[in-house]
């Protein structure tokens, strides 16, 4: 509710039996509804544990939010929390907000409660019923708030009707006896709407309007009448009208009715104004004789004028006459009262250190002459002599507004404005003349310009004066002195040296990317390799040696078999089919050289091992029999429990799938 | 006489028009209301130039301009530098500028005799202000804003500058501009015052939302009912003071 000054707008506060269901409805809808007694039992537990909480939540946060939405009293301005005070009675506001605080601690207690002992349920039964419990004490207890619940509703709805009071703005307030004229005042100075009957409190709340005056907006509040009697007598109604009067940093504007036609006397209205006048310390207060169609100030006898003279003492009371009525003088009480209390108000602003803030805003900086030039303003003629625009008159000059409206009107289709009717041209017949925006490849608003060769000649001129004047030509005559000399000589060297690390660096670098043969995979010939011995100091006779004898027996092997190939190839030729060689009887078989068959396949040699591990690192057969009996020892205990080794931790299965899970028809667990 | 209006909702009007004492443009929009608000004022006196800068809308922030000239930055297309030139009298100066700073409107601000520019344009353009608009340049910030058009409005009568402008400031502007200055606000509290009002010698419009306070300081300070600046505003002090302290 944006519209009271430091009121929030408050969600409307349901009734205790509404709440119950809104808040079980939603648990309803938000918390899942299927369970089956079949379910693992901690699931059966966590499904209701989740009902209970989500039900507590639901009734946290609603109640929570009521609690945080009403005003808090001691928050407020002081003028709206006394007036809400008045209104609805602090104590007991206090203590509906306070009795939702509890019932909202008192439900989180329950469903602690329920909680801990779901955990203990047995059974999907057993847990519905504790769910149920919970729920079902959640619910009296809400029941039980049903009084502050309507309570607080009540006190939303009238706080949503307040009227926007800001109790900061000007303010203007109108107090004074029932029926003196404070609301058709009221009417008369602002466009509210105050009700006005010819009886004692017609008027029975605050009322605000609003008005214009000194380009400020000011508020102006009407009042309920107040009697003369002792604060403590004082009904809501009245205390409406002291409340503002306490609170408000306003102008009052107190009224009086001279004629008595309201039905006091001018005794008991001054006798009024003297009983509240405390409250008028600090205010510019102006006395405001209404009616005076009726009876004027001047027309009092006496008596009655002598009453209205101890109020008039006081010199910091203004008095100003007025008829509602006549509508006489109305204006000047408008006038004298916003001026006193702006004069007022900028004093009190003056004396506050804000106004350092706003000096340059109400300083008009006027210049100081700096030289003599004149700079007049430039109106043209035709302003002066121009007819004010008005919207009314039926001979209003034509705008494009119009013709666009009346085309909408017409239906004749889209108005597109016609931007080159107003075109300011030699002749007027060019207006809508199309122009090329290129033409012969070439953009034509490069060449606009008629005198644009004449005057790329007169640069171009101007450039082969400049030219001829030596204005480009460098001085190479200028001496450099030893000093720039020495300058340049080093910043020469610096340039080289860089350039030099530059590139070594670059050679560096540059290898770094191609792909290089890794040393052990190049194939090295034996004299590159001997030279490359030689060129370091070894001597690679031994080397050369050997490298000569394996070469030798290299060839012999190839000439073997060379020779055998030839054999076989006679062979098959003569017909023998028998192509199983047996080779194990060959001289010299190479360890790696496969054996090659007929048809071509490598066999290994021999795939028996030619030791027996067992009984590696054992001398004596006694000593690899204790080993066997102690490795057949160790392996007892993992044989019994059917493991491979003590590594082994497979866990098979123990609970079959297919003989636990289903329905059981056939049969019970143990047995189907 | 100031009016206030708004353009398709937009209360920034400063941004899609440009008001001098010669000649107005205005953005082109869906519908002529905008444009006719101007007509209603200112037909038959100066010409009113629908027109787009660069294709954009934003005209009022992309060009400079007074009664000797008009300054539009170098998106302006050949096109719309015809159709300008059309429009507008010849005693107008139109000129396309090269500069880095290309919202012209928001590093420029001028009356016909004096301008106030961004600190770093370029010297160029400095020279070309000058010859063009007629008027002495000169480097100034506002309230330490840089953006010396988007933050003040002048004409040859007064001139309303960013609300936070300091009173020695107002003084040394003033004397620079050689026109009575104020520091206030538009459209209800917004500092920004090259957006929220175009203004010259003889009117004044400015954004919808701006307040009565704020238009007869406007109105004061531009000299659009013919009275002095000082005297209004000090007629008006106890407001003022009542409003923003």
């Amino acid at each position: 509710m944006s519209s009271v000054a430091g009121l929030q707008r408050i969600t409307p506060v349901p009734t205790s039996s509404d709440f119950i269901d809104i808040v079980l409805n939603a648990t309803m809808r938000k918390t899942p509804t299927v369970i089956h007694k079949n379910f693992k039992i901690s699931r059966i537990r966590n499904f209701y544990m989740r009902k209970v909480k989500f039900t507590q939540d639901a009734f946290d946060e609603k109640l929570g939010k009521i609690i945080s939405e009403f005003p808090v009293l001691d928050n407020l301005h002081p003028f709206l929390s006394s007036l809400l005070n008045v209104l609805y009675d602090k104590n007991h506001y206090k203590l509906a907000l306070g009795q939702i605080n509890t019932a909202r601690h008192l439900i989180s207690q329950v469903s602690k409660d329920y909680n801990r002992l779901l955990k203990f349920g047995d059974s999907l039964y057993r847990c519905k019923q504790l769910k149920k419990a919970a729920l079902g004490r959640m619910a009296t207890i809400m029941r039980r708030q049903k009084d502050p619940l309507a309570y607080l509703e009540q006190v939303r709805q009238h706080i949503s009707r307040l009227p926007a009071i800001d109790p900061n703005t000007r303010t203007l307030l109108i107090c004074g006896y029932p029926n003196v004229g404070k609301s058709s005042f009221v009417n008369k100075i602002t466009r509210a709407d105050v009700d006005v009957q010819p009886y004692a409190f017609t008027t029975k709340s605050l009322f605000v309007g609003h008005m214009d005056y000194k380009y400020l907006r000011w508020q102006v509040i009407d009042t309920p009448g107040v009697l003369d009697h002792p604060l403590e007598e004082m009904n809501t109604i009245e205390m409406q009208s002291i409340t503002a009067l306490a609170h408000l940093r306003s102008a009052v504007l107190y009224f009086m009715d001279l004629s008595e036609q309201c039905g006091y006397t001018i005794e008991a209205q001054c006798k009024l104004f003297h009983s509240i006048k405390p409250l008028f310390t600090n205010k510019p207060t102006i006395l405001v004789i209404n009616k005076i169609d009726i009876v004027r100030l001047a027309d009092l006898s006496d008596e009655n004028r002598a009453f209205v003279q101890t109020i008039l003492d006081d010199k910091s009371v203004t008095v100003v006459e007025a008829s509602t009525y006549s509508e006489e003088g109305v204006m000047d009480v408008r006038n004298v009262s916003c001026d006193a209390l702006l004069a007022h108000r900028v004093e009190q602003k003056l004396k506050g250190n804000r106004i350092e803030m706003v000096a340059n805003k109400i300083h008009v900086a006027v210049p100081q002459k700096r030289d003599d030039v004149e700079r007049t303003p430039f109106i043209p003629e035709a302003v002066k002599h121009r007819v004010k625009y008005d919207k009314e008159d039926p001979n209003r000059r034509k705008l494009q507004r119009d013709e666009e409206q009346e085309m909408e009107l017409s239906g004749m289709g889209i108005y597109s404005a016609d931007t080159k009717k107003d075109y300011i041209l030699a002749d007027d017949t060019w207006k809508y003349d199309k122009i090329p925006e290129f033409l012969n490849g070439k953009n034509v608003a490069d060449f606009i310009d008629p005198d644009i060769a004449e005057k790329l000649e007169a640069l171009e001129r101007e450039e082969e004066a400049l030219e001829a004047q030596g204005f480009y030509a460098s001085d190479e005559s200028e001496m450099l002195d030893s000093d720039e000399e020495e300058f340049q000589d080093a910043a020469d060297q610096i340039r080289k040296k860089k350039a030099s690390i530059k590139k070594i660096s670059q050679e560096k670098n540059h290898l770094q990317n191609r792909p290089i043969i890794p040393r052990k995979k190049r194939h090295v010939t034996l004299s590159e390799f001997t030279t490359g011995m030689r060129k370091s100091g070894h001597d690679p006779l031994a080397l050369e040696k050997r490298a000569a004898r394996l070469m030798e027996g290299k060839k012999e092997a190839w000439e073997a078999a060379e020779a055998r190939d030839a054999v076989a190839a006679q062979a098959a030729a003569e017909g023998d089919m028998d192509v199983d060689m047996d080779m194990d009887g060959e001289a010299r078989p190479s360890k790696s050289k496969p054996i090659r068959t007929k048809s071509g396949m490598a066999v290994s040699a021999s795939r028996a091992p030619r030791s027996n591990r067992q009984m590696a690192g054992l001398a004596t057969t006694g000593q690899s029999d204790k080993a066997n009996e102690l490795r057949d020892f160790a392996q007892r205990l993992p044989n019994r429990l059917a493991k491979a080794s003590e590594s082994d931790r497979h866990i098979p299965i123990t609970r079959p799938k297919w003989m636990l899970a289903g329905k059981r028809k056939g049969g019970k667990t143990e047995r189907r | 006489m100031a009016v206030r209006t708004q353009f398709e909702n937009s209360t920034d009007i400063g941004v899609f028009s440009k008001l001098t004492n010669a000649y107005c443009l205005t953005a082109l929009a869906s519908s002529t209301n905008f444009y006719s608000v101007f007509e209603s004022e200112l037909s038959d006196v100066i010409p009113i130039v629908h027109t787009t800068i660069g294709g954009t809308r934003i005209v009022g922030r992309l060009t400079a301009g007074n009664r000797h000239g008009l300054l539009v930055p170098s998106t302006t297309t050949d096109q719309e530098l015809q159709h300008l030139r059309n429009s507008l009298p010849p005693s107008v100066a139109i000129q396309r500028i090269e500069e880095r700073l290309s919202a012209l409107g928001n590093v420029i601000a001028c009356n016909d005799y004096v301008a106030l520019v961004h600190p770093d344009i370029d010297r160029e353009t400095e020279e070309i202000i000058a010859d063009t608009l007629k008027v002495e340049v000169f480097r100034q910030t506002v309230a330490s804003n840089v953006l010396v058009g988007s933050y003040c409005a002048l004409s040859n009568q007064g001139g309303l500058v960013h609300p936070k402008t300091s009173r020695s400031e107002l003084d040394e502007l003033s004397s620079l501009l050689q026109v009575p200055l104020v520091a206030g606000t538009v459209n209800r509290g917004s500092e920004v015052i090259g957006a929220g009002l175009v203004v010259n010698d003889w009117c004044a419009f400015t954004g919808l939302d701006t307040t009565a306070t704020e238009i007869s300081v406007i109105e004061a300070t531009f000299r659009l009912q013919g009275q002095t600046s000082a005297a209004v505003i000090n007629e008006m002090r106890d407001s003022l003071i009542d409003h923003y302290a």
